[in-house]
């Protein structure tokens, strides 16, 4: 019997839609799973955090939706070594759950998603994130190819990755920095970052490989008619690069 | 509920009867009433006594021009509004434009257009949020997915980092932003215009979008043989914000209350809203599984009262509402402020009592609406009953008790207006001046002029990609592009249009330009204009001078609308749009073209191609230089002079265009806006870049073509001349240039870097939005 994923919805989300279509067009067994709903969560396999603003974002963004009662589930999972994968908001809950780098205790997070840099505003912009890890070393990523290359849409307030330095040094050294942001043709800079996160932060995976937290929506660049370079012709309902980190987390569950 | 509780007694009727003129007068405006003398004395007559105090606030409410329409409504009728096209017109709470037919299902386009510019001026983030928190209900009442916004906005000067207009123009974004983003609906298409003549009135307009299968409508009425059945007010608990600021101060509250109540703005709420929204999604789907009509209508202007009152005699009924059984956030609420105050984030339904407690329990339990905002919850708070009549009740007594249609019906006034005088006197020495050799600096000047350079620092704030079916995002082309229906091909695109340097020097022909802009706008992406929708942000209608201008536009509105063959199906008008000192906004017709992708594999870009290919401008009959243009303020030639647009060549070369899309010609494509031809090729370069593809371009001014030129048309990128020119044979297709491979632009003579051009046309709002 295949994986049952549960992508979550906690009062606020509003990316679940386009994130359970793409789940279902990889071949995942995935459902919607509401806040009113929370008691059943236990009965999945893996879990998807999708993007929105869970509790209105209030104190920080994640901060409280690291405390609801879905999220017990959630970190219980984790614990028990089931994949949790979290979009955007649902990275930012992640990380505020402690469970990604995972180098604290539980709800006591070393690093948080926070306000852009430089002017704290919600930013909207197309980027690049590129594999920092070897595949092999988080379960989402290890179908995909070394140093791959994936675009996806940058949509977040809150997404410049900070910690202190000791914990950033942890962050590099202990192999938790899955994605950087980069350009079109995988070069590194700091004008590929959108929101000035430390170390070029897009995402983070945690020490045991099965939790992974990703600031931009690669689910927003699923189809040939999402990528910003489109020609007349071209086949728009065709897969776009950013189903590739899905198809890896479908191949995950298997 | 709270039980009312009256701290003092509250005047029971406003006086009429047997008083004099000027008394009335002084009562009126003591109450913050902005009825007139005759419209109460009609009320009263109409009513055979003195109208409570609830009752003279209802009417206070309908009869506003904001509900009532009554000075612009006769004229809006000359608009068309009928066509293939056109599943519901104008009248309801949002219009209905065909998108197309995918596996035998019909998919329409819910489309509402609204103004929110005087909350916006005086509280630019709540109003501007609440803007876009009103018109989405607009669309989501209808049965839709509300997927995507638009918002044309008009700021004052904005050079001043320090001043009042600065502050406007950045609040009423982050305001929208805040909203849009929250609930999650993509801000696809917009505009922004600055002008010293908004210093005092900025325009924050906001076109919402929703999509439907056409067979799952929801009307804004109580259906057929809703006698009896519950009213369900839905959403934030009832507060004393959005009540007129002088009226709520007369109604005499503890001076406790008062403090607590200082604001009479409305206070948006976007997290209750996203709940909202997908917990009437889901009451959508069990109205469907259970096959069960309803009736389902936004609370705007008048609250509770202005919603029940229209939704129960849409449908031919009466009603009663019990004022105690809604859910207040506060005690002693005076009744006329429940009943009418303009509290966010409420909707109502009309639904039969066999389902009620199934809709409470999605809301209140499912989708915990009490926990998530305090007294929030949906209740029933009334029911709909056959007599026509209007009843309130509180406690034991009824405070309000009119006949329905009597409250709702229409009401005219007729209002002086005289006919404008065209425009189209040209001074010959300025179009010579126009039209003669510009130094090059003049280019660059161009594209840092604040109507034409890049707007990214602006919309990048929006998520416009939010849903995943985002084609073309803002910035990426002249229209938003949408695949608004998972799983189909279906795109959808909007623009927006309407040009205030135009305004200025003539409303009539404005509005002719707004509706060319905007369907010009919709074709370039490659789609169909099925469907038009306008907001009308105009002065004080009782001044003769203002009033005339909403008129003429009015009538440039149908003029071109029915000559594009594209209707009206929803609208807004918003009057009063006047300073102290009396001085108005330029005359703005604001209008949005809803256009029809079958294949959005079928989009078009206006990022260039290829190298090497050629360069047509395509006329739409406004090919002129005029007073309005950039070019002119550029040089600093004052011309009031906007030449009428030849609306049968823009007919045929939008059907010759379409052709030539459709067999697959068009490789990319610009409608020519403000800044001009040559401002237009720059940015189709500009686009190219964006994907790391570097295009510059080889253009000829000739007698035909004038580079600077901005009545409207495009400019086409095409592989193969012969191929485009036997579907183009008219004599309004110029071969003007071509693409080339070099990052230059060369004009003639003139030679400009791309990249120092870019820079230019990025630099200016990008201060500003900093």
């Amino acid at each position: 019997m295949s994986a049952k994923v549960g992508v979550l919805i906690y009062p606020g989300t509003n990316s679940e839609d386009e994130t359970l279509k793409l789940l279902h067009d990889v071949g995942v067994d995935a459902r919607l799973v509401h806040w009113s709903e929370a008691a059943t969560l236990p009965n999945y396999d893996a879990y998807v955090l999708p993007g929105g603003f869970a509790h209105e974002d209030r104190i920080r963004a994640g901060a409280i939706a690291a405390h609801d009662r879905m999220t017990d589930s959630v970190i219980e999972g984790a614990q028990k070594g089931k994949l949790v994968f979290g979009l955007c908001n649902g990275a930012q809950i992640v990380l505020e759950a402690g469970l990604v780098p995972g180098t604290g205790p539980v709800r006591r997070p070393t690093a948080a998603f926070t306000r852009n840099s430089p002017n704290g505003k919600f930013i909207c912009r197309h980027v690049h994130v590129r594999l920092a890890i070897d595949p092999q070393r988080c379960a989402i990523t290890a179908a995909l190819p070394k140093d791959s290359l994936i675009p996806a849409w940058a949509a977040h307030g809150e997404g410049r990755l900070a910690a202190t330095d000791a914990h950033l040094k942890e962050i590099a050294s202990g192999g938790h920095l899955a994605f950087v942001y980069a350009h079109a043709d995988g070069s590194v800079d700091d004008r590929a970052v959108p929101n000035g996160s430390a170390l070029g932060a897009a995402a983070l995976t945690n020490r045991e490989g099965n939790v992974l937290a990703i600031m931009p929506h690669p689910e927003r660049d699923a189809w040939g008619f999402n990528h910003p370079d489109r020609a007349r012709g071209t086949d728009m309902l065709a897969p776009s690069g950013g189903v590739a980190l899905f198809e890896s987390f479908a191949k995950a569950l298997k | 509920m709270q039980p009312y509780r009256r701290t003092r007694p509250l005047p029971k009727n406003f006086e009429v009867i047997a008083k004099s003129e000027h008394e009335i007068r002084s009562a009126a405006s003591a109450a913050g009433l902005a009825l007139r003398v005759d419209e109460l004395r009609r009320i009263a007559d109409h009513l055979g006594r003195n109208p409570t105090l609830v009752e003279a606030y209802a009417f206070d409410a309908q009869w506003s021009e904001h509900c009532s329409y009554k000075s612009s409504r006769h004229h809006l009728k000359n608009l068309p509004t009928t066509g293939p096209t056109v599943v519901v017109g104008p009248g309801e709470d949002a219009g209905i434009v065909h998108l197309g037919e995918w596996k035998g299902e019909r998919y329409g386009v819910v489309v509402a257009h609204e103004s929110h510019n005087h909350p916006s001026q005086v509280v630019p983030f709540e109003g501007a949020a609440t803007g876009v928190g009103g018109i989405v209900r607009d669309v989501l009442c209808m049965g839709a997915q509300v997927v995507a916004i638009a918002d044309p906005l008009r700021f004052g000067r904005v050079e001043d980092a320090d001043s009042h207009q600065r502050y406007i123009a950045t609040s009423v974004v982050d305001g929208i932003a805040a909203y849009g983003n929250a609930i999650g609906v993509p801000n696809i298409a917009g505009d922004v215009y600055f002008d010293g003549q908004f210093d005092n009135n900025c325009l924050v307009n906001v076109v919402a979008l929703g999509v439907i299968n056409e067979s799952e409508i929801i009307h804004s009425a109580a259906p057929p043989g809703s006698e009896g059945w519950d009213i369900v007010l839905v959403g934030k608990a009832t507060d004393a914000s959005g009540f007129g600021g002088a009226a709520f101060s007369s109604l005499a509250l503890d001076a406790q209350d008062a403090e607590a109540n200082k604001s009479a703005v409305q206070v948006p709420d976007p997290f209750l809203k996203n709940v909202i929204m997908r917990a009437s999604y889901r009451v959508f789907e069990y109205l469907r599984e259970h096959k069960i009509t309803a009736g389902f209508k936004d609370l705007g202007a008048g609250g509770i009262m202005g919603c029940t009152a229209e939704i129960c005699s849409s449908g031919g009924y009466g009603a009663v509402i019990d004022l105690d059984d809604v859910s207040t956030s506060q005690e002693n609420l005076p009744p006329a402020v429940i009943a009418i105050g303009e509290t966010q984030e409420r909707l109502t339904w009309i639904v039969p009592p066999g389902v009620t407690s199934e809709i409470l329990r999605i809301y209140n339990q499912e989708f915990s609406l009490p926990q998530i905002a305090r007294g929030a919850c949906a209740t029933v708070i009334g029911c709909v009953s056959k007599a026509k009549r209007y009843v309130m009740r509180t406690g034991d007594e009824i405070v309000m008790d009119v006949d329905i249609d009597f409250l709702t019906g229409t009401i005219r006034d007729e209002l002086p207006f005289k006919e404008l005088a065209a425009s189209d006197t040209p001074e010959p020495s300025a179009i010579d001046r126009l039209r003669a050799d510009h130094p090059a600096e003049v280019l660059t000047k161009i594209l840092a002029h604040r109507d034409v350079c890049s707007r990214a620092p602006l919309y990048k704030q929006y998520d416009g990609v939010v849903r995943g079916c985002t084609v073309l995002e803002r910035g990426a082309a002249d229209a938003g592009v949408i695949a608004p229906v998972r799983g189909t091909p279906l795109g959808m695109a909007v623009s927006v249009a309407g040009n205030p340097r135009y305004g200025k020097i003539d409303a009539r022909r404005a509005a002719e330009h707004a509706v060319l802009e905007a369907v010009c706008k919709v074709v370039a992406v490659g789609a169909t204009p099925i469907g038009l929708t306008d907001c009308l942000n105009f002065g004080n209608p009782k001044k003769e001078d203002q009033y005339s201008e909403l008129v003429a536009a009015v009538d440039g509105l149908g003029r071109g609308a029915r000559a594009l063959g594209v209707p009206f199906v929803s609208g807004n008008v918003s009057l009063y749009n006047e300073a102290a000192a009396g001085n108005a906004i330029p005359a703005s017709p604001i209008v949005a073209c809803i256009g029809a992708l079958a294949d959005i594999s079928n989009v078009i870009t206006p990022a260039f191609k290829g190298s090497g290919y050629a360069l047509y401008y395509v006329d739409a009959g406004a090919n002129h230089n005029n007073g309005g243009s950039v070019l002119a303020e550029v040089l600093g030639i004052q011309l009031s002079y906007l030449p009428p647009i030849d609306f049968d060549v823009a007919a045929a070369q939008l059907t010759a265009l379409r052709a030539a899309m459709d067999a697959g010609l068009i490789r990319a494509c610009k409608a020519v806006g403000n800044g001009g031809a040559v401002s237009t090729i720059v940015q189709m370069a500009f686009a190219a870049g964006k994907n790391g593809k570097r295009f510059g371009a080889r253009v000829e001014r000739s007698r035909k073509f004038s580079t600077l030129d901005e009545g409207g048309g495009f400019i086409v990128e095409v592989a193969s001349r012969e191929a485009f020119e036997s579907f183009i044979p008219t004599v309004a297709a110029h071969h003007i240039g071509a693409v080339t491979g070099d990052a230059l632009l060369i004009v003639n003579d003139q030679r400009f870097n791309i990249d120092d051009l870019h820079a230019s046309w990025s630099a200016p709002l990008a201060e500003v939005y900093a």
